[in-house]
C-alpha cells in the first residue's frame, strides 16, 4: 500500500520530468540560431513536397504554435521522417533501440556481477596487497576512455588473434527470422563479446569499488559475529549474511548506471559499428538528419528517466528498512 | 583554506595527483617549445615521400600518422586542449552547481524545490547525445565543447552542497550572524559558503576528469573542431584510417594520456573527500 | 563432571601503540549443570574471555597462552572446521548487542531456522516448528517469527536471540549481558525460564554481567574479574554472604541486596586500571580502601577456600576488612 501511493509520487515527478525534456529538444532545434526549416525539411524533397510537410510540422507557424504541433505529433507517436532512411524515425529507432537494450544490459549483467564478486573478495582480503592493487586497477580502468579500450581489444581479439569479428552485429549475408532468432544465435554473440566486455570493463569500476566499501561496513556489524558465532560456514557467512545485506546499496544503482550506460553506448557503438541508438545519433548528428536526432534523442532520455525511475522503486522495494517517504 | 592546504599535502593520493596534473599543465603551457614539428603538417622524406606510419625513432619519437605527421607534437599540442577543457570547465561547474547549492539550501521553501526539481530533471538528460547535438547545432569549438559540459555537470554538486548547506544552517554562529543583523548574502558568502569549500573542491577536481573524458569523447566522435588538435581527434584519425591495427604508437599514447590526466583528476578529488569527511582518514 | 576447564589462559590485543592483555592467566573450572556468574566492571576483560573460549576474538586478538578445554577437547587447538562445527551445537553465545545481532534483510524466524538446519541437517519445516517452540519459551507470539528485525523491540530482539541460543540444547551457553534491555521483572523470568530449561538436561550457562543481584539470583558459580584477572571464584553464597576479595565487597556494596536489609548503594570510585601497561601486585591495590604498602609487591598470593580460591595478602584480616566494608563511609574517603 505505502509503496504504490510512493510509486504514485514518483510516477508524477517522472511525467513532469519528462514534460520538461521534450520541451527542451523542442527548444534546443528551434530556438537556437540556424534555420529550422532547413534543419527539419529534407532538401532533397521537390518544392512541393517541402511545402506539404512544412504544413504538416508547422515549420511556417511561430514558435509558440510550433510547439503546441509539436506535442501533438508526439502524442500520436509520430516523430518525422529520416532523412537517411526515408522512413519514419519511430521506425527505425524501436529497431535500434533494441540493440542498443541488449548490448547495454549484456553489458552491465557482466560488469555488476564481476564487479560484485571482485568488491567483495577485495574488502574480504582488506589490508592486503591483493585489495591495494585491486582497487587501484579499478580506477584505473575507470578513467581510461572507452572507446580507446575498445580499440585495443579490437586491435588483439579481432584483428592480431582473429578470434572475433571485427564490428557490426551480424555477418554479411546472414538470415534471420525473427528478433529472438537473431540474437541468440552464435554469429550474434561472438559479435557481441567484444563491445559488450568493452563496456562492461568500464563500467566495472562502480560496482566493485561500491560492493566494496559497502562490505567493509557490513563486516564490522554484529550479526556478522552472531553468524560466525552460529557456526555458519565462512562461505555462507560471506555469501548469505555480508554480501546480502552489502548488495543492496550495489543494486540500486544498477538501473542508474543502465541509465547513464545507454547515453554512454554513443562510443561503444561507434567503435564497433553496433547498430544501436546511440551511433544513430553519432550518424544522424553528422549528416544532418535532424529528425532522427531528435527522436534517438528523446528515446535515450525517455530510457534514461525509466531507469531512473526504476532505481527508485528497487530501492525502496528491496530494503525493508527504508522509509517511503 | 590554509587548513585545506595543510591536509592536502599530507594525502600521498592527493600529492600523486597533483604532480600528474602540473605535469600535464606545464607540457600545455611550453608546448610550442616542446613540439619539434607543426602537428598538423605532413612530413616528408628527403626524396620526397610522404612519412607513412613512421614507426618511433630518433626523428619521430612517436612515430608518424598515416598522412604522415608527428605524433609527438600532436600528443604535446593536444595537452592544451585537454587541460584548457579540464580547467574551464571544472570551474564553470564548481561555480554554478556550489551557488545552486548554497541558495537552495539557504532560502528552502519554493526556491529550493524549484532548484532541486530542475536538478531532479538534469539527471533526466543524457549527457553525450545532448553534447552531440548541441556541439552539431551550434557548431564545432572548444566553447561549445565546454558549454555542453558545464550545461550538463553543475547538476552533480548542487546536490551535495544543498546538502551541507542545510546542516550549517542552524549551527550557533549562523544563529549568531543571523541575530547580529548580518544580511542573507553576507551570511551565505562570508560564513557558510568558506565551510563547504572542501566538499566544492571535491567537485572542481572530478568534474575536470569529467569534462577531460568528455572533450575526448566528442572529438573522437568527429565533432571537435577539425582545425584543433585534440587527443580525441588523434583517435578518431587513427580509428578512421583503420591504422590502429598496425601502428600500436599511434593508438597507445593518446589513451594513456587522457587515463592518466583523468586519473590525476579523480586522485586530487579523493584528497579532497578525506579531506571533507574525516571518517574517511582512517581507512 | 568437568565440563570446562580453562587453564591459565591469556590473550593479548595487537594495538597500534603496542599490545593489551585483557586476560591474564585466567583459570577456571565449570562443571556439568554448574551456572557461572562472571562479574565484573566494564572494561576487566570478560567480554575477551568469553569470545576467547570459542574463538571468536578479533582479528587483532590472539590467545598466547593456555589452553581451553572443553570436554577434554582443547579447543584452542582445534581446527577452524572442527570449531564451526562445535559452535552453536555444544555452545551458544548471546553477546550485549542483541540490538544489532539480527540481519536486517532476512526474516527472524528464518535466522533461527538458519541455524537448526545448518547444525542438525533438518528440512525448513520442522527447524520452523521448533523456532515456534522457543518463541513460546521466551514469551514471544509465534507470528512474529515472519516479522523483519526492524519490527521488533530493543526487548523482543533480545528474546529472539535469547530464544535462538537454546534451539540446539548446547551443553554450554554463554550469555554476555543478555538481558540489558528487559525490565527487571521479566529479566528474572526470562532467566529463570532458561534456568529450568538446561536443568531439564543438564546444560551449563556462563552469565557475564556487572550486575552482582542477578548473579545471586540465577547462579551457583561466581567468578569476580578485575584487570584481566579472576580475584576471587567461590560457589555463589558462600561469595557474595562471605566475600574475601576487598573488590567483590566493593561490588556488593554497588548493588541492592537481594536478601531484604535496605542499605545505601555506594559504589567503588575510579576506573579499572590500563591494562596496556605493566601492573605489579593487586590490580585493584589503587582504588581498595584498605590498601597496604605490600600490595603493590611483586607476587600475588592466591588463598584456596572451601570450593574456591582468592588473591589479596590480607586475606588474614577477611572478618575485620569485611566489616569495614559493609560502611559507606569506608569507600567514600578512598579516592
Amino acid at each position: 500500500m505505502r509503496l504504490a501511493k510512493y510509486l504514485f509520487k514518483r510516477l508524477i515527478i517522472v511525467f513532469i520530468t519528462l514534460f520538461i525534456l521534450v520541451s527542451i529538444v523542442f527548444l534546443m532545434f528551434r530556438v537556437i540560431p540556424g534555420d529550422p526549416v532547413s534543419m527539419f525539411i529534407d532538401s532533397g524533397l521537390d518544392a512541393e513536397s517541402q511545402q506539404l510537410m512544412m504544413k504538416l510540422y508547422g515549420l511556417d507557424k511561430p514558435i509558440p504554435e510550433q510547439y503546441i504541433i509539436y506535442m501533438k505529433n508526439l502524442f500520436r507517436g509520430d516523430l518525422g521522417n529520416s532523412f537517411t532512411y526515408g522512413k519514419s524515425v519511430v521506425e527505425v529507432i524501436s529497431e535500434r533501440f533494441l540493440n542498443t537494450l541488449v548490448l547495454t544490459l549484456t553489458s552491465l549483467m557482466i560488469a555488476f556481477t564481476l564487479g560484485i564478486k571482485t568488491g567483495s573478495f577485495l574488502a574480504w582480503h582488506r589490508n592486503s596487497k591483493i585489495d591495494l592493487v585491486g582497487t587501484i586497477l579499478a580506477l584505473i580502468v575507470r578513467c581510461a576512455p572507452v572507446f580507446w579500450t575498445g580499440m585495443i581489444l579490437l586491435s588483439i581479439f579481432a584483428f592480431k588473434l582473429e578470434w572475433l569479428p571485427l564490428g557490426g552485429m551480424t555477418s554479411v549475408g546472414q538470415n534471420f527470422t525473427g528478433f529472438w532468432d537473431k540474437i541468440l544465435s552464435l554469429d550474434f554473440l561472438k559479435h557481441l563479446i567484444l563491445p559488450a566486455i568493452t563496456s562492461a570493463l568500464y563500467s566495472m569500476a562502480t560496482p566493485t569499488l561500491l560492493m566494496r566499501t559497502s562490505m567493509l561496513e557490513v563486516i564490522k556489524e554484529d550479526y556478522i559475529e552472531l553468524a560466525y558465532a552460529k557456526g555458519i560456514p565462512e562461505k555462507k557467512v560471506r555469501r548469505r549474511h555480508a554480501m546480502r545485506t552489502a548488495l543492496l546499496p550495489v543494486v540500486t544503482i544498477f538501473a542508474v548506471q543502465a541509465g547513464l550506460a545507454i547515453g554512454g553506448s554513443v562510443l561503444v557503438e561507434t567503435v564497433f559499428r553496433w547498430p544501436g541508438m546511440g551511433r544513430e545519433i553519432v550518424l544522424a548528428v553528422s549528416s544532418r538528419d535532424y529528425p532522427m536526432a531528435q527522436g534517438a534523442f528523446l528515446f535515450i532520455g525517455f530510457a534514461t528517466i525509466v531507469f531512473n525511475l526504476i532505481a527508485d522503486v528497487l530501492y525502496a522495494y528491496l530494503d525493508p528498512r527504508v522509509s517511503l517517504g | 583554506m590554509k587548513n585545506i592546504f595543510k591536509l592536502f599535502k599530507k594525502n600521498i593520493i592527493g600529492i600523486i595527483g597533483l604532480s600528474i596534473f602540473m605535469f600535464f599543465v606545464l607540457v600545455a603551457i611550453f608546448a610550442d617549445q616542446l613540439a619539434p614539428y607543426d602537428p598538423m603538417e605532413i612530413q616528408f622524406f628527403a626524396e620526397g615521400g610522404v612519412k607513412r606510419l613512421l614507426s618511433p625513432s630518433m626523428g619521430h619519437l612517436l612515430g608518424t600518422t598515416y598522412m604522415g605527421r608527428d605524433i609527438f607534437s600532436q600528443m604535446v599540442i593536444g595537452t592544451r586542449i585537454a587541460v584548457l577543457v579540464g580547467v574551464i570547465s571544472a570551474v564553470c561547474v564548481a561555480f554554478i552547481g556550489t551557488n545552486i547549492g548554497l541558495i537552495a539550501g539557504y532560502f528552502g521553501g519554493i526556491v529550493e524545490r524549484i532548484l532541486m526539481g530542475i536538478v531532479d530533471v538534469m539527471y533526466g538528460i543524457p549527457f553525450l547525445p545532448f553534447a552531440l547535438i548541441l556541439v552539431s547545432v551550434l557548431g564545432p569549438g572548444v566553447q561549445n565543447v565546454i558549454l555542453a559540459i558545464v550545461l550538463i555537470t553543475w547538476r552533480n554538486s548542487s546536490r551535495v552542497i544543498r546538502a551541507q548547506v542545510l546542516s550549517l544552517k542552524n549551527r550557533t554562529f549562523i544563529e549568531a550572524a543571523k541575530l547580529s543583523g548580518a544580511s542573507d548574502f553576507r551570511i551565505l558568502y562570508k560564513h557558510i559558503a568558506p565551510n563547504v569549500v572542501p566538499v566544492s573542491l571535491i567537485y572542481v577536481s572530478t568534474s575536470m576528469a569529467s569534462a577531460i573524458m568528455s572533450e575526448s569523447s566528442i572529438s573522437f566522435l568527429g565533432l571537435g573542431d577539425p582545425m584543433q588538435v585534440s587527443w580525441g581527434r588523434i583517435l578518431f584519425t587513427c580509428y578512421q584510417s583503420q591504422a590502429m591495427f598496425k601502428a600500436p604508437w599511434w593508438v597507445l599514447p593518446p589513451g594513456i594520456a587522457i587515463t592518466l590526466l583523468v586519473l590525476s583528476g579523480y586522485m586530487m578529488g579523493r584528497a579532497f573527500e578525506e579531506i571533507a569527511n574525516p571518517k574517511l582518514r582512517e581507512r | 563432571m568437568t565440563l570446562l576447564d580453562v587453564q591459565k589462559l591469556s590473550i593479548e590485543y595487537r594495538l597500534s601503540d603496542g599490545k593489551l592483555r585483557a586476560v591474564d592467566q585466567v583459570s577456571l573450572k565449570l562443571e556439568s549443570g554448574d551456572v557461572l556468574g562472571l562479574v565484573g566492571e566494564s572494561g576487566c576483560g570478560k567480554s575477551t574471555l568469553v569470545k576467547g573460549i570459542i574463538n571468536l576474538l578479533p582479528s587483532n586478538g590472539r590467545i598466547i597462552e593456555g589452553d581451553i578445554v572443553f570436554e577434554d577437547v582443547v579447543l584452542n587447538k582445534l581446527s577452524k572446521e572442527s570449531m564451526r562445527k562445535k559452535r552453536w551445537k555444544e555452545i551458544s553465545l548471546i553477546t550485549q548487542s542483541a540490538m544489532n545481532s539480527l540481519n536486517p534483510v532476512y526474516r527472524v524466524g528464518d535466522q533461527i531456522a538458519e541455524v537448526i538446519i545448518e547444525h542438525e541437517k533438518v528440512g525448513k519445516r520442522s527447524a520452523m516448528e521448533k523456532a515456534e517452540e522457543l518463541f513460546d519459551l521466551v514469551g514471544l507470539d509465534r507470528g512474529r517469527l515472519q516479522d523483519y528485525p526492524h519490527q521488533f523491540s530493543g526487548g523482543m530482539k533480545q528474546r529472539a536471540i535469547i530464544a535462538m541460543s537454546l534451539a540446539l540444547n548446547p551443553k554450554l551457553i554463554i550469555a554476555d549481558e543478555p538481558t540489558t534491555a528487559l525490565d527487571v521483572i521479566v529479566q528474572s523470568q526470562i532467566l529463570e525460564r532458561m534456568n529450568n530449561l538446561l536443568k531439564g538436561y543438564s546444560g551449563s550457562m556462563i552469565l557475564v554481567t556487572h550486575d552482582v543481584s542477578v548473579v545471586a539470583q540465577t547462579c551457583t558459580k561466581v567468578a569476580v574479574m578485575y584487570g584481566g584477572k579472576i580475584v576471587e571464584y567461590g560457589d555463589v553464597v558462600q561469595v557474595l554472604k562471605k566475600p574475601n576479595h576487598p573488590y567483590t565487597m566493593g561490588l556488593k556494596n554497588a548493588f541492592p541486596s537481594l536478601i531484604g536489609e535496605k542499605r545505601e548503594l555506594v559504589s567503588i570510585s575510579g576506573t579499572p586500571p590500563d591494562l596496556s601497561k605493566e601492573i605489579l601486585g593487586c590490580r585493584f591495590a589503587e582504588r581498595c580502601p584498605f590498601v597496604i604498602e605490600r600490595c603493590k609487591g611483586m607476587s600475588l598470593e592466591k588463598t584456596e577456600v572451601e570450593n574456591g580460591y582468592f588473591y589479596c595478602i590480607r586475606h588474614a584480616e577477611k572478618e575485620e576488612l569485611r566489616k569495614r566494608a559493609d560502611l559507606p563511609e569506608t569507600w567514600e574517603s578512598e579516592v
